[in-house]
């Protein structure tokens, strides 16, 4: 590498992560203001702070139950996730008959946007005697084409030597992916992860649909409560915004440190 | 320890292990994706409502859609927007990976932050920025007012002009940190010694750039570019809870439209036939993106 | 790990977890109940199930709440899979659509059983809930459009009094309108803004509702009106591009001269308002005394397993003693006539300007517009609203906009 001046590209990252992070701020700012957030100027600084409008939330609905309903189906989800689209990628790598009908499928799939299919998700999952369970909750996300194809990607670019060394020593195609690759596609795993995370913690329609009782409900559906009646923002709606992010984004924060490591190992390997 | 006792049982046994390996993933997608898609495609064809047995009436449905539905083509104008807003949000991430990327004290910290924005609920982001572009006490407004850029408020989400845009630039916000982590896996995963030997025969850091890393990120960006724009496509909560479409049909695009014609028109038949129409252009987008990244998704071989 | 503890580990995990969390006990007396955004009374209805219980013991009540925009994707979905909530709170004309496609019970035999249920109800407000003659629900919650005026805005233009009519309207906003300050925000969703075009004899369907009757003369003289006001600054433009945060918002900012809104409005901008009180805001009919109601009745699900439990509920729900709790607690009308009574005049010691509020939604309940039952409603919204958004924005010009409108809507009253 050769030298270049650093800081141009700290101010240009500095710019960016203040760009992401402004929301976040302002958003946070008006949950723990006290004042009327439809007053303008709004405040820079929150006027007056203080957290009602947090225990208003935690108040309000079950908010721990909801929580926990989230955490079992994203872990489902998760762990599912990294299995099916693990061997699905492994499969994607090989040569075989049909592959390309396969991935034109794939790519087919991915073109269908969930509020199509709304009615007969529902009507299949209760076929499966699934509803309102956390099965039935996470089942439509169990594999994700994305997450299939990131996958493939990684796979793709372990170098094929390793993989005949691996066949010539014996081991069968399962210990292939589980001993050989996955390690050399930690940053893959990692995405896997966080996005199969994301995506189940985030999946408002589905539970929507699928949940009937309350106890089974997740957290975002509580997001309902405080849109409330009449549409009225009130700071609650901000409050409930930062304690739904805010597991979301700690879980990240703890799972991306331990995959950095992963990532930076991986990458010496090549 | 398998030995393979002949060659002929082998590449079968090999062919029964590569499809068990897709079967899970498969019949996932068989329930969840394509039997919808079949149900949907048949509706197309009908005239039906909950309660009542279905109709045929052939293409009625794709007559009405194409000649006589305003929304229909505006909703999909507007789709077509977002869908060329993608490449945007994937340059500046492009830009963003590089440069975490590259060697400087705290790249770990800068990435973190600037993926923040994805793992939000969407309906979150939706709120956030819904507040951001408020008229009266949005931050946007706030700011344009302090700078003196405008005298008076703009009203982002109740304009015609700049409802679609708000939400796009909202889009993008949320996307760029997963854009980036997807280019940031593909630059990893790009050998050094590559970079090494080019330096070595002489190439500048632009002529790297262009030659090996371009090339070698093809599959990340074939992916950003699919998953981008599916993604805003089907940005169902991101519009429906910043503008529910408005004003007008401003910011309707086809999958809130299908939406409404189901749910709240209670025309799930139409909105059958809608779905078939935005599948086949999504189909139509994604298929030449592949065959412009060279086919196979992008995949690239190292040896 | 190998596969065969894999599996073994993930056959079990999936038995565990994919067990319902309410074992569907076969009893034949659960109802289940949805209702449409109005979680905040949870302690009411708790109270009221349990008093149903206690005359009907061992029912169980399944209560669900869902947001607006989320209760027709539930309901349906749970239709189509026949197992739609026994009783539903329906807001608007929703009801009549799912009414003719079959999903909702026919409450005109339950009604001629006890011809003195319907004595309860004030009339006017029970006839926009029957559609071709068959009752199809009881009446939950009312409220109607009325006029919001900000008094400190008038004395500062030199306006004495309120407005008396459709010109007044427009004279009084333009009077009004200064820099920042506009006189006039109506609500425009459904069809609450329908009064404006009824005060000046504009209808919106032939009497028979087949056919758009709305391209006369008149009508185009009407939306010109509308525009020329919107773009001078009278109207706000809010008025015609906003939902309900952004135009109530605007009032209660204190810088909109008059609000055109139905009564859960008051509450909503009162919040937001610190100018809010007596002496600054007035609340009035509309002039011409025409409205749009906003209403809330409990329907019966075609599917119910327990029609005749369902509708013990909902005769209970409705009924004096628990419709006057309502109308107290929530400052709502019920139209349970006695119900209201008691609410208003609890209302009356309690908030003034409340009261004055809620007073108009019991008058000149025989001037009912902007309701008629059409299966197509969202339909017809969707092909009328659009044109008419489009010549008060200064889009289009108000004729052809008319004659747009009306070829859209009648392509879809053919339709059906």
């Amino acid at each position: 590498m050769g030298k270049y001046p650093r800081w141009p590209i700290h101010l240009a990252l500095l710019a960016a992560s203040f760009v992401m992070l402004v929301p976040f701020y302002w958003v946070l700012k008006t949950s723990i203001s006290g004042e009327n957030i439809f007053a303008y100027p709004p405040s820079i600084i929150p006027r007056d702070p203080n957290p009602f409008y947090y225990v208003d939330v935690w108040y309000a609905i079950p908010f721990a139950r909801f929580f926990l309903n989230s955490v079992v189906v994203s872990v489902i989800t998760i762990v599912a996730n990294v299995v099916l689209n693990a061997m699905a990628g492994y499969s994607l790598t090989q040569r075989f008959l049909g592959k390309s009908a396969v991935l034109m499928l794939f790519l087919s799939c991915m073109m269908i946007p969930f509020q199509t299919t709304i009615i007969p998700a529902y009507l299949i999952t209760g076929k499966l005697g699934l509803l309102d369970s956390y099965l039935g909750l996470a089942l439509p996300m169990f594999s994700t084409i994305i997450c299939i194809f990131v996958f493939k990607a990684s796979f793709d670019a372990i170098p094929r030597s390793l993989i005949d060394a691996a066949r010539i020593d014996g081991l069968s195609d399962w210990n292939i992916i589980w001993k050989v690759m996955m390690p050399l596609a930690k940053s893959a795993m990692a995405t896997n992860v966080i996005l199969s995370f994301i995506w189940s913690w985030n999946n408002f329609m589905w539970p929507l649909i699928a949940t009937r009782s309350a106890d089974m409900q997740t957290l975002p559906l509580g997001l309902a409560r405080f849109l409330s009646y009449q549409e009225d923002s009130t700071g609650a709606l901000y409050a409930f915004c930062i304690m739904v992010l805010a597991p979301g984004i700690l879980l990240f924060l703890l799972a991306q440190r331990e995959f950095v490591q992963g990532l930076t190992s991986g990458a010496a390997k090549g | 320890m398998r030995r393979p006792h002949f060659k002929l049982r082998k590449s079968t046994r090999k062919a029964v292990l590569i499809w068990s390996f897709l079967a899970p993933s498969l019949l996932i997608f068989f329930l969840y994706r394509i039997l919808p898609l079949g149900w949907n495609v048949l509706l197309s064809f009908q005239a039906w409502s909950p309660m009542k047995p279905a109709v045929f009436i052939g293409l009625e449905n794709y007559q009405e859609m194409l000649f006589e539905d305003e929304v229909f083509w505006q909703a999909l104008w507007n789709t077509i927007g977002i869908i060329g807003s993608a490449p945007i949000g994937i340059a500046i991430a492009l830009g963003l990976a590089l440069l975490v990327n590259s060697d400087i004290r705290g790249r770990d910290i800068y990435r973190t932050l600037i993926f923040l924005s994805y793992p939000l609920m969407t309906v979150a982001v939706a709120i956030i920025w819904r507040w951001m572009f408020d008229e009266r006490v949005g931050l946007i407004n706030y700011v344009a007012r302090m700078l003196d850029l405008v005298d008076k408020p703009i009203p982002f989400l109740n304009s015609f002009t700049w409802a679609l845009p708000s939400v796009i630039a909202a889009n993008i916000w949320q996307m760029l940190g997963f854009y980036m982590i997807i280019i940031l896996t593909g630059l990893q995963n790009i050998p050094g010694n590559l970079y090494e030997a080019a330096a070595i025969d002489g190439a500048n850091a632009f002529r790297r750039f262009l030659r090996i890393t371009l090339p070698l990120l093809k599959p990340s960006i074939f992916l950003c570019f699919v998953i981008g724009m599916l993604n805003s496509v089907t940005s169902f909560d991101l519009v429906y809870v910043m503008t529910a479409g408005g004003p007008g049909h401003a910011t309707e695009i086809l999958v809130t439209y299908i939406y409404k014609l189901g749910f709240t028109q209670t025309r799930f038949d139409y909105a059958a036939a809608v779905t078939v129409v935005f599948f086949l252009l999504l189909l139509g987008v994604t298929f030449t993106a592949n065959r412009l990244s060279g086919g196979n998704a992008g995949a690239v071989e190292i040896d | 790990m190998d596969r065969r503890t894999v599996l073994k580990a993930g056959v079990a995990t999936a038995g565990t977890l994919a067990m319902p969390a309410y074992l569907r006990a076969q009893s034949n007396k659960k109802l289940s109940i949805l209702t449409w955004n109005i979680a905040d009374q949870e302690a009411l209805f708790k109270e009221e199930f349990a008093d149903f219980q206690k005359a009907n013991p061992g029912v169980e009540i399944e209560w669900l709440d869902k947001k607006g925009p989320d209760l027709p994707a539930f309901y349906q979905t749970q239709l189509v899979a026949g197992t739609a909530p026994d009783i539903v709170d329906l807001q608007g004309e929703l009801w009549v659509e799912w009414a003719v496609g079959g999903a909702l019970l026919d409450l005109t035999p339950y009604l001629k059983n006890e011809p003195d249920l319907i004595k309860l109800y004030n009339p006017d407000y029970m006839s926009t809930l029957a559609y071709d003659k068959k009752n199809y629900l009881l009446p939950f919650y009312i409220s109607k459009t009325l006029l919001y005026y900000n008094k400190l805005m008038f004395k500062e233009a030199g306006l004495s009094g309120p407005p008396k009519s459709f010109d007044d309207i427009i004279s009084f906003s333009q009077a009004m309108a200064k820099g920042e300050k506009t006189g006039f925000i109506t609500l425009n969703f459904d069809w609450l803004y329908w009064p404006l075009m009824k005060m000046n004899g504009i209808e919106l369907l032939s009497p028979d509702l087949k056919k758009p009757a709305f391209n006369t003369p008149e009508a185009v003289a009407v939306l010109d009106r509308l525009a020329k006001a919107t773009e001078s600054g009278a109207i706000n433009k809010i008025a015609w591009t906003g939902r309900w945060v952004e135009p109530n918002g605007a009032f209660a900012g204190g810088n909109v001269g008059m609000l055109h809104a139905h009564s859960a409005a008051y509450f909503f901008v009162k919040g937001q308002g610190r100018w809010i009180n007596q002496e600054t805001l007035g609340a009035i009919q509309t002039p011409g005394g025409w409205s749009t109601p906003t209403n809330h009745g409990f329907a019966i699900s075609k599917t119910s397993k327990n029609p005749d439990l369902a509708f013990a509920l909902i005769k209970h729900m409705t009924s004096i003693k628990w419709a006057t709790r309502l109308a107290e607690i929530r400052r709502v009308l019920t139209a349970n006539i006695e119900a209201d009574k008691a609410g208003l005049a609890k209302v009356e010691a309690e908030d003034p300007l409340a009261h004055a509020v809620l007073q108009t939604q019991l008058e000149q309940t025989d001037k009912l517009t902007g309701n008629w039952p059409l299966p197509n409603d969202a339909q017809v919204k969707d092909a009328f609203w659009p044109e008419i958004q489009n010549a008060v924005l200064g889009r289009k010009d108000a004729k052809t906009a008319l004659a747009d409108a009306e070829r859209a809507v009648a392509r879809v009253m053919r339709r059906s």
